[in-house]
C-alpha cells in the first residue's frame, strides 16, 4: 500500500516533467518555419554552426534563413552547447545523420575530429558541404569560406599603418586547433614580419580561449605584463570583445591600438568612439545564405565550385558610416531572426 | 531476516524504477514528437555509442559517490588521458599499449586523489577541484597546447556504429563498457572492497570502528574512478580522433548528474550502477532528441536541470522516514 503510494508520487512527478517537455517542444514546432514541412516533399538542409551564441553564427543562420525561403528549403539549425565542445559537434552531426537530411552545411569545430561524422554523413547518402574553418577531408561537395589568411595580413597592415611601422605589437590567440583563427594568426604574423620589420613582436603565444571571459582574463595578463604597448590584434570576436574589455578597464582603450576581427553592436560601437581602430570583417550573411545555396545546387546535381571565398573586407572609423560596410558591421537581422 | 532482505531489495529496485519510468517518459516524448526519426535502429545505436562516456566516468563515479566522496577531476582526467594516449599512438606504439596507458594515466591520477584526501585530511571536493585544474593543465603542457593528432588505427573503430565484425552489432567501446557496467556492479555488492564502500560510505565512523581500513579504501576507490575516466578518454580519442586537451570540459557535471539520476545520494551508503547507467542513457537521449527535434540548446539545458532536481525530489520523498 505504502509502496503504491509511492510510486503514484514518482510517475506524478516525472508525468509533470513530461508535461513541461511537451510545452517546450510544442513551443519551438509553433514558430513557424515549418518544422513539420517533411511530408510535403520539402528538403532538409541541417546547417553545423560552431556554436550559437557568437553573434557571427547569428548572422550564418539568417543567412542560411534567407536562402531556405527563396529555394523552399526547411533550415535545420543545431550547434554544440559550447563553442569548444568538439565532442558535442560530432554528436550533433551524428543525431543529424540519424534524423535523416537531405545535405549537411558544417562548420567543423577541428579539421581532423570531425572528419569520421563527416564520412559517416556521406556513407549514408548525405551530401557534406564544409563553411567557415576547413575539414582536413577531400569528401566536400564545396567549401565556402572567407580567406583567412588574406584577413590576416589586412589586420597586419593595417595596424601597421596606424603605428607608422613601429612599435610593440602583440597578439593574442583564439584557441588552440581553430584551422580559421590559425590561418588569421599566420597571416598576420607573415605579414607584419615581412612589411614591418621595426615592429617588435612582444607576445605571440597567448590564447584567449572561447570564451569573452576567458579573452578578458588572458587580455588582462597580457597587459599588466606589457606596459610600453602599441597595438594589439585579436583574431575573432570573443578574443577582440574580452581584449576590448581589458583595455578599457586598465583606462588604455584608445592610446593602444586594436585591430579586431568580426563585429557586434558593442564592437560597432567602440570603433566609432575609437577604442578600436579597425576591425577585419568576413561576410557571415553571405557565408550562410552561399553555404545553402550551394548545397541545394549541388543536389540538384548541378557543378559547384570547390572553393567559393566568400570575401573579407577592413572597416574603420572613416569607413564605418557606408551603407554597404554598416551592413556588414552591424547587419539588421530581425527580417530572418525573431 | 530475509523479511528484512527482501525490503531491502524492494527498496533497491523502487531506486532504479523511479529513472526507469523517467526515461520511458522522456523516451515516449521524443517517439510521439518525432515518430520516424527517433524510433529506428541507426538512432538508438547512434545514442547508446553518444552514452559510452558519460557511461565509463559514472561507473567510477558511482562507486566514490557511494563511498561517500566525489570526484571533480575526471573530466580534466578524460582529456589528460586522451593526450597521452594520443601521443603514444602518434610516436607508432601500438593501440593497445595506449589504452594501457591511458588507463594507468587516469588510475594515477584517481590514486593521487585518493592519497591527498586521506593524507592531507582535506574534503574530496576541494582536493578535486585542485586536481581538476591540474591534470587540464598537464593535459595542456603535454599536448603543447595543441591536439594531438595521430595516423589512422584500429582505435578509430572501437566507436563506430557500424563495427567489424558486424555480428556485433553494437560497438566495442559499447560492449566494453555494459561488461563492465556488469562486473562493477557485481563487485559493489559481492566482494570485500565493494562492502567496505558502501560501509565507508554509510558511516565513515562506524566503519573504521568494525576494522575496515578506511585510507585504503579511498585510495582505491579514486583509484578506480581515475581508471574509468582514462580509459573514458582513450575512448574520446577513438571517437573524435584527435587527442584534445580541452575536451570533456564540465563533463565532470554530467557524470556526476547521471549518477544523482540512477539513486546516487551525495551524501553517500546509496547509489547503484544499473541507476547510474540509466541515468547517463537518460542524459544522452535528451540531447539527441533535442537535435532531432529541432528544438534550441538552451531547451535541452533547461530540461536537464529539471531532470536532475526531479530525480532528486522523488528519492528524497523515498527515503522519508516512515
Amino acid at each position: 500500500m505504502n509502496v503504491m503510494r509511492k510510486n503514484l508520487t514518482i510517475s506524478g512527478l516525472w508525468g509533470a516533467l513530461l508535461l513541461s517537455g511537451l510545452w517546450a517542444g510544442g513551443c519551438d514546432c509553433s514558430e513557424g518555419d515549418g518544422a513539420s514541412g517533411e511530408g510535403d516533399g520539402m528538403r532538409t538542409i541541417a546547417v553545423i554552426p560552431k556554436g550559437t551564441t557568437h553573434e557571427f553564427w547569428k548572422s550564418i543562420h539568417a543567412g542560411a534563413i534567407k536562402a531556405g525561403r527563396e529555394l523552399s528549403v526547411e533550415i535545420l539549425w543545431q550547434g554544440p552547447l559550447r563553442e569548444d565542445d568538439r565532442s558535442d559537434q560530432v554528436r550533433v552531426v551524428e543525431d543529424v545523420i540519424s534524423r535523416g537530411v537531405d545535405a549537411i552545411v558544417l562548420a567543423p569545430l577541428d579539421d581532423a575530429a570531425l572528419v569520421p561524422p563527416a564520412r559517416e554523413a556521406v556513407a549514408e547518402g548525405i551530401p557534406v558541404l564544409i563553411i567557415d574553418s576547413d575539414l582536413d577531408w577531400d569528401g566536400r561537395v564545396s567549401f565556402v569560406a572567407t580567406d583567412n589568411m588574406e584577413g590576416g595580413r589586412l589586420a597586419a597592415r593595417r595596424l601597421g599603418e596606424l603605428l607608422g611601422g613601429e612599435g610593440k605589437v602583440l597578439m593574442m590567440r583564439y584557441q588552440e586547433g581553430s584551422a580559421s583563427t590559425m590561418r588569421r594568426e599566420e597571416g598576420f604574423l607573415e605579414a607584419m614580419r615581412a612589411d614591418f620589420p621595426n615592429i617588435e613582436l612582444v607576445s605571440t603565444n597567448q590564447y584567449g580561449g572561447a570564451t569573452t571571459e576567458s579573452a578578458f582574463a588572458t587580455g588582462e595578463g597580457l597587459l599588466v605584463s606589457h606596459e610600453d604597448l602599441d597595438g594589439i590584434f585579436t583574431p575573432n570576436e570573443s578574443t577582440t570583445f574580452g581584449m576590448l574589455r581589458a583595455l578599457r578597464d586598465a583606462d588604455r582603450a584608445g592610446t593602444v591600438k586594436l585591430v579586431g576581427f568580426d563585429s557586434s553592436a558593442s564592437l560597432a560601437r567602440a570603433l566609432s568612439e575609437g577604442h578600436v581602430h579597425g576591425l577585419v570583417l568576413q561576410q557571415p550573411f553571405r557565408m550562410g545564405e552561399l553555404g545553402v545555396r550551394t548545397a541545394v545546387a549541388h543536389l540538384e546535381g548541378r557543378e559547384v565550385d570547390a572553393r567559393i571565398d566568400t570575401g573579407v573586407t577592413v572597416v574603420t572609423v572613416d569607413n564605418m558610416d557606408d551603407p554597404e560596410i554598416r551592413d556588414l558591421l552591424v547587419p539588421d537581422l530581425s527580417e530572418w531572426l525573431d | 531476516m530475509s523479511d528484512l532482505a527482501k525490503r531491502l531489495d524492494l527498496n533497491r529496485a523502487l531506486s532504479v524504477l523511479g529513472p526507469f519510468i523517467g526515461l520511458i517518459l522522456v523516451m515516449g516524448l521524443f517517439a510521439v514528437l518525432a515518430p520516424d526519426r527517433f524510433v529506428s535502429a541507426y538512432n538508438l545505436k547512434t545514442i547508446v555509442t553518444q552514452t559510452v562516456i558519460v557511461a565509463l566516468g559514472a561507473i567510477g563515479m558511482t562507486w566514490v559517490i557511494i563511498g561517500g566522496g566525489i570526484d571533480l577531476s575526471v573530466g580534466s582526467v578524460i582529456a589528460l588521458s586522451s593526450v597521452a594516449a594520443a601521443l603514444f599512438v602518434r610516436d607508432g606504439y601500438s593501440p593497445a599499449i595506449a589504452i594501457v596507458v591511458g588507463v594507468v594515466v587516469g588510475a594515477s591520477v584517481g590514486a593521487l586523489n585518493g592519497a591527498l584526501i586521506t593524507g592531507l585530511r582535506v574534503v574530496p571536493f576541494i582536493v578535486t577541484l585542485g586536481t581538476m585544474l591540474m591534470a587540464r593543465g598537464v593535459a595542456k603542457w603535454l599536448g603543447d597546447e595543441q591536439k594531438v593528432d595521430v595516423p589512422e588505427t584500429w582505435l578509430d573503430t572501437v566507436m563506430s556504429k557500424n563495427p567489424d565484425p558486424s555480428w556485433l552489432v553494437l560497438s566495442p567501446g559499447v560492449w566494453t563498457t555494459l561488461i563492465l557496467a556488469v562486473v562493477m556492479a557485481f563487485a559493489l555488492r559481492r566482494t570485500v572492497i565493494g562492502t567496505h564502500t558502501i560501509a565507508v560510505g554509510s558511516n565513515e565512523d562506524t566503519a573504521r570502528l568494525c576494522g575496515v581500513r578506511v585510507s585504503r579504501v579511498k585510495i582505491i576507490l579514486y583509484g578506480i574512478a581515475g581508471s574509468f575516466a582514462g580509459l573514458a578518454g582513450v575512448m574520446q580519442l577513438g571517437r573524435l580522433t584527435v587527442g584534445d586537451p580541452t575536451t570533456a570540459i564540465g563533463l565532470e557535471l554530467d557524470i556526476i548528474a547521471a549518477v544523482v539520476i540512477g539513486g546516487g545520494s551525495l551524501s553517500g551508503g546509496r547509489g547503484s550502477i544499473l541507476g547510474s547507467m540509466i541515468g547517463a542513457f537518460l542524459m544522452a537521449v535528451l540531447a539527441n532528441g533535442c537535435t532531432l527535434t529541432g528544438v534550441p540548446n538552451y531547451v535541452r539545458e533547461i530540461l536537464t536541470g529539471a531532470i536532475i532536481i526531479a530525480a532528486v525530489a522523488v528519492d528524497g520523498l523515498r527515503q522519508r522516514p516512515r
